[in-house]
């Protein structure tokens, strides 16, 4: 019974906190790519390092594609030292000003929200 | 060496794997994506290329099915949203069908939506052709008084059957079916971005699961 109990809370939390991540991937992409082009492998070092993102691998390439054919993004291969070519992406004007947009819903978003949950806060203390 | 071998082998049956779920993108862009995933995986793997090594790679890629499949998701969306093509949309739609239910019916009612557009855009222009049979006519029923009957003209009409609008479907003709085109095409774009914004979630939320 008790397995059942937190089996049924664990499951809609848990999906939640995944389309949070979703939703926040594209941002994350777009942001890590803010100063400058990298390659996916770097991409994906760099949501894993500084954001915690879980990010599966198989999720971001496709993302990646998207995001080029939607115009934010221009890819190039770049001939490397480790012998193998890498492709490196870059944001583009377009993807710039939609980054910077994001970011700026993002703040005032997530200040609101923090002010909502400070109740809550208080009492988990 | 013999490990590496196998490994080797390993990255070029998933890769070929990959590609052949991507059948229907253009053969340079499968070419693009599959560099790229040779190059992530080369890169992640270091110069010895242990078995266990490259099997976590593999799998943190996923299944070249769902990998493929959400290259290919993607790509149809932006595509149909870009053009706007009857073709691409009920494309688009056909893919998300084997997903969801929703989906499923939303593809019905966008096949049904096209099919009437197409027949009042053939009626209005078979007119001109079968002036004395084409049309939407009223015809006498066994059960009903009657029943209304777009007719292409190609067949003669039965007796007792009024011609309702006469030269006017020509106008008319095209203004339905122009409309319920427009109609359709907004529906199952609407739809597309919407299946898109819960979209590879479904892919997403197995690959978080499986990543653990």
């Amino acid at each position: 019974m008790e397995e059942i109990l937190t089996h049924a809370t664990a499951e809609p939390s848990d999906k939640w906190e995944v389309q949070v991540r979703k939703g926040c991937l594209e941002l994350a992409i777009l942001a890590v790519l803010w100063s400058g082009r990298l390659y996916g492998l770097e991409i994906l070092r760099k949501l894993a390092d500084s954001s915690a993102l879980i990010v599966p691998e198989g999720t971001v390439y496709p993302l990646l594609s998207r995001l080029k054919a939607e115009g934010l993004l221009t890819s190039e291969w770049v001939e490397a030292d480790a012998g193998h070519p890498r492709k490196y992406y870059k944001l583009t004007a377009i993807g710039r000003r939609r980054a910077a947009q994001m970011a700026r819903f993002w703040s005032t978003f997530s200040a609101n929200l923090d002010r909502l949950l400070a109740p809550l806060r208080k009492e988990e203390r | 060496m013999a490990d590496t071998e196998i490994a080797q082998r390993k990255i070029k049956k998933y890769l070929q794997d990959v590609a052949a779920a991507l059948r229907g993108l253009p053969a340079e862009q499968v070419r693009d994506i599959v560099e790229e995933l040779r190059s992530h995986i080369v890169e992640k793997t270091n110069e010895d290329m242990t078995l266990a090594d490259v099997d976590s790679v593999l799998a943190g890629l996923g299944s070249p099915q769902d990998l493929a499949s959400m290259y290919l998701a993607d790509d149809l969306q932006t595509r149909a949203l870009v053009s706007r093509s009857p073709v691409l949309v009920l494309r688009s739609l056909f893919r998300w069908a084997s997903l969801s239910f929703a989906s499923f019916f939303v593809l019905l009612g966008s096949v049904v939506g096209y099919f009437m557009a197409a027949s009042f855009v053939g009626c209005a222009l078979l007119k001109p052709i079968h002036p004395h049979t084409a049309g939407l006519w009223t015809i006498p029923d066994a059960t009903e008084p009657y029943s209304y009957s777009l007719r292409l003209g190609f067949d003669s009409v039965p007796p007792g059957s009024t011609d309702v609008l006469g030269w006017w479907i020509v106008p008319i003709g095209l203004a339905v079916g122009f409309g319920l085109f427009f109609l359709t095409a907004r529906f199952g774009l609407w739809s597309i971005r919407r299946f898109r914004r819960a979209s590879p979630m479904a892919v997403y939320q197995k690959q978080v699961r499986d990543s653990r």
